[in-house]
């Protein structure tokens, strides 16, 4: 049996954890969501994650936050960001930070693929 | 000549002399040098001459050479110098001494004194004169009668004959007075100019006349008018002087004190101190009520005490235990008659009995005062100021003579008192105004408009850093009024000078180092008695306020220009996000939907729960749009009956400050006729003030030409009205005319291009129609035209405009959605 890569979400909105594994799944990773970066960082998923689908404005613990946290702890995963804030100057901070993508709510399904390939393909 | 001959010329009891047949003078004998105290060495030759009289040596000569000339014994006159200085009338003896042939080798001379014979002479001369015609006893019967002094007098200055006035006033024999001198009688001040006249007089032998104090019997000087002629003998010699002497005494008193009195009134008017103009009252009434000490003192300011004003004359002792006593009736003649407000005659200081409480009669006995009257000095209003005391040595009344004078010079003191109180008033008041005008930067003026006579107060030329005083004039105003702000002062002064309307503006100066000063400038239009306009004004230099009013709205400009970017893109941002998440939703569960459905085999159970979740979110999104609806609150417009003149009138006045500071030169074209409309009194108001602005904002770089503003009303064709708002500013293109309306188009640099949008849909919903065209020249003007109120009166009351539902039947009508919104926008 294939070992299906792992996809974590993590995102406060409930609509998006609701909605985003469904599709991860049918595009045939196995994906696991939580509502705040430290739930995901008490999981035992953190280094079973192959792509971390992370949203940017949380309540407690943003997106670039955890993404600090994990780069501490040597958990080198790579990071696609989401944000309802469409604020262009975001974009290019968060790459330049290392990570693989920055897609706008609301996203296409083919911009999440690529992204997700594009993630695979660096580990 | 041997020694023998020597003493006995020596000895001769005249004074001996010989001389060359030439005249030269080669011997002159002991006596003559004892007598004249000239050396023999000295008298040789032309020496002797010192000696002569100036007066006598021109003729004495003149005659000595002839007699050279004749060779024949003869004689002349003249005067000597005795070694003490007095001269004498001497007789010049000269022989000749022949020898053989008859040739003259030596001129032999005696001098005789013949001082004694010469007078005795004058006298019989007199006497002969006097008897000869019996004008002796002429001038004795007619002389008594004479109402003045008359006296003969001898050349020599000796009295011959005196009427009895004369003997009287002096006090003296005929025989006594015979033995007197000149100086004798007259004032030594005057004998000067007393003996210049005699002696002048008897030289010249021309009549005199002189002035001069002479000494009455008593001690007491007065003033005599003497006017000396000559009387002369048959042969013309002048034998006696007739002397008529007039007292001028209150005449020449009358005079002194006349001119003491304006002397006093030009210190007054030349502004000297109240005190040196008190000491020279004093001095003058002493002066001439001789043998009076005078003093004034003043009420002090509560009008409780005695102050010092002036006493030249009495001493300190005196003056320091009456300064300080309280003005009452028991502390003093001064006191009492401050008091009381009365005349105080204490005539007889030692049989007085008042002022005993405080001992005062005791303390003048003890400065050798025995008299005092005291005179209170009043102010013209009826306040008691002081009193003015005189003081005798010796019990004295005031004769009318003296309470005349009492009386003139009390009230040169209070015009002397009251001249410096109110100086001293009007100096401190001042000195007052002054520093308030220092201290608020403010200045005052006075305008006469007919004259154009222009005052300025000291701080007026401090803020326009002018010389003080230098005459003021609209040109050298004008070489201080910032270019750019002379139309607006002219204007403001032409609108002066017709109306007389009361002033209130701005405007800046530019001095001469390139800094600019705002003023503000306040004025008040009156008008004199002849009705002539008169305008009095403070200009306050408001630069400081102004400059940092100006840094604050700039900051305050910027804030808001900041606020209202960061508020409108947090707004958008914040519906972005809001509607963003429910949209990502959205999208996400289609995905996974089509995903499914795609799948092999399909998974429609899934499918159908992601379907179900994109309702969801999609009901999700519609909710974020409808609570930001709610935002928005539904409002309702107020239709009435209104005057576009007093809508425009009343924005005007909200925006003048504004339009002042910012050196618009407004001009109002409002028609007089113009019919009422219907409308929304605040939303129209909203359009103008955008107008306005828009204009002000289009001038605000213009600097080359004035900055001028018209706002005009007029009647429009099919019952309209038109509002125009013209600049001349920087004006647009016209193919961007139409655009102008458009939502967020802007010319403006942190403009939000939202005003004339809504502007022309506040219009519209009134049925009215705004455009925009640029002037022929620099600049732009809009123009709405909406329509009058239907039935045309004033009176016809408030009606909705065509097409809007009147829903309450009172004027209050509800807007078309889409104009409400529009209008939401701006408020």
């Amino acid at each position: 049996m294939v070992m299906r890569s792992l996809v974590s979400v993590v995102d406060d909105d409930e609509s998006v954890r609701e909605s985003l594994p469904d599709l991860l799944r049918a595009f045939g990773y196995a994906a696991q969501a939580f509502s705040s970066a430290e739930e995901f960082l008490a999981s035992d998923c953190v280094c079973r994650t192959g792509c971390l689908i992370l949203d940017v404005a949380m309540p407690s613990m943003s997106g670039p936050d955890l993404q600090r946290e994990l780069t501490l702890r040597r958990k080198e995963i790579p990071i696609v960001f989401i944000t309802a804030h469409q604020d262009e100057s975001v974009r290019p901070r968060l790459l330049g930070q290392g990570a693989v993508e920055c897609l706008f709510k609301p996203f296409s399904a083919t911009a999440l693929r690529e992204a997700l390939n594009a993630a695979f393909r660096v580990t | 000549m041997d020694n023998e001959l020597s003493r006995v010329v020596d000895a001769l009891p005249g004074l001996v002399w010989t001389a060359r047949p030439d005249g030269h003078i080669d011997f002159l004998n002991q006596r003559w040098c004892d007598y004249t105290g000239v050396s023999v060495d000295e008298a040789y030759g032309r020496g002797w001459q010192s000696a002569i009289h100036p007066e006598d040596l021109p003729e004495l000569l003149e005659r000595w050479q002839s007699i050279l000339a004749s060779g024949e014994p003869s004689e002349m006159e003249a005067r000597l110098r005795r070694f003490d200085g007095e001269y004498r009338w001497f007789l010049f003896r000269a022989c000749p001494l022949a020898d053989a042939s008859g040739a003259v080798v030596k001129w032999c001379g005696m001098n005789t004194d013949i001082e004694d014979r010469r007078r005795s002479e004058e006298t019989q001369r007199a006497h002969w004169w006097l008897s000869s015609s019996a004008r002796e006893h002429h001038f004795r019967s007619v002389g008594d009668d004479i109402p003045g002094l008359a006296a003969l007098m001898t050349p020599a200055g000796q009295v011959e004959i005196a009427n009895r006035q004369v003997l009287e006033y002096f006090g003296a024999t005929l025989n006594e007075l015979k033995g007197w001198a000149i100086a004798d009688t007259v004032h030594l001040d005057d004998l000067p100019g007393v003996l210049a006249a005699w002696r002048g007089a008897v030289e010249t032998g021309h009549p005199y006349d002189v002035e001069a104090r002479l000494r009455r019997a008593d001690g007491v000087y007065r003033w005599f008018h003497t006017h000396g002629f000559p009387l002369r003998d048959t042969d013309g010699r002048i034998v006696l002087w007739y002397l008529l002497q007039t007292d001028v005494d209150d005449r020449k008193r009358g005079d002194a004190l006349l001119a003491g009195e304006k002397q006093l009134l030009e210190l007054v008017a030349e502004g000297h101190s109240m005190s040196e103009i008190l000491e020279a009252i004093c001095r003058l009434i002493e002066n001439t009520a001789t043998g009076c000490y005078c003093s004034v003192v003043l009420v002090d300011p509560s009008g409780a005490r005695l102050e010092h004003g002036a006493a030249p004359s009495l001493p300190a002792s005196f003056i320091t235990s009456i300064i300080g006593r309280p003005v009452n009736v028991d502390s003093g003649p001064c006191a009492m008659a401050a008091s009381l407000n009365e005349q105080v005659i204490a005539a007889d200081l030692t049989s007085e009995t008042r002022w005993a409480a405080y001992a005062w009669c005791p303390m003048a006995l003890a400065h050798g005062l025995q008299a005092c009257w005291s005179t209170p000095i009043s102010s013209t209003a009826g306040k008691v100021l002081g009193a003015f005391a005189l003081y005798y040595d010796e019990p004295r009344t005031p004769t009318s003579l003296e309470q005349g004078l009492i009386e003139q010079f009390t009230y040169i003191a209070s015009i002397a008192i009251e001249r410096a109180q109110n100086d001293a008033a009007l100096q401190r008041s001042e000195a007052f105004l002054a520093e308030a005008q220092h201290l608020s930067s403010t200045g005052s003026f006075s305008w006469r408009v007919a004259t154009d006579e222009i005052m300025w107060s000291e701080q007026l030329y401090r803020i326009f850093e002018f010389d003080q005083g230098v005459p003021v004039t609209s040109e050298l105003m004008g070489t201080r009024v910032h270019p750019e702000d002379v139309p607006l002062l002219n204007q403001m002064l032409d609108r002066s000078r017709g109306d007389g309307s009361d002033v209130e503006h701005e405007y800046r100066l530019q001095m001469p180092n390139r800094s600019v000063k705002y003023l503000h400038v306040v004025a008040h239009a009156t008008r004199d008695q002849d009705g002539r306009l008169e305008y009095i004004g403070a200009v306050q230099d408001v630069t400081e306020r102004r400059l940092s009013e100006e840094a604050l709205g700039k900051v305050r400009s910027e804030l808001a220009h900041v606020a209202r970017v960061t508020s409108l893109g947090a707004l958008t941002a914040s519906i972005a996000h809001e509607v963003n998440q429910p949209l990502s939703g959205i999208i996400t569960n289609a995905s996974t939907c089509l995903e499914m459905l795609a799948a092999d085999p399909p998974d429609v159970d899934g499918a159908r729960t992601t379907a179900r979740r994109t309702i969801r979110d999609g009901n999700r999104a519609a909710d974020v749009i409808t609570r930001l609806r709610a935002l928005f609150s539904k409002k309702e417009t107020t239709l009435e009956s209104m005057n576009l003149n007093e809508a425009a009138r009343e924005v005007i006045a909200l925006l003048r400050s504004e339009l002042q500071r910012s050196r618009m030169l407004l001009r109002t074209e409002l028609a007089d006729d113009l019919p009422p409309v219907t409308g929304d009194r605040v939303q129209l108001q909203q359009v103008i003030l955008n107008l306005l602005r828009n204009a002000t904002d289009a001038m605000n770089d213009v600097d080359d030409r004035p900055r001028e503003l018209v706002i005009r009303t007029e009647r429009d064709d099919d019952d309209r009205v038109r509002l125009t708002v013209q600049d001349a500013g920087v004006g647009f293109d016209r193919q961007a005319a139409g655009r102008l309306f458009e939502a967020f188009y802007t010319t403006k640099n942190g403009g939000m291009g939202i005003g004339l949008s809504v502007s022309r849909s506040i219009i519209e919903s009134h049925q009215g129609r705004l455009w925009a065209a640029p002037n022929d020249g620099p600049g732009a003007r809009f123009s709405f035209s909406i329509p009058r109120a239907s039935g045309g009166a004033t009176d016809s009351g408030p009606r909705a405009p065509e097409g809007v539902t009147d829903t309450h039947g009172l004027g209050v009508i509800r807007m078309p959605v889409a104009a409400a919104r529009r209008v939401m926008r701006n408020t």
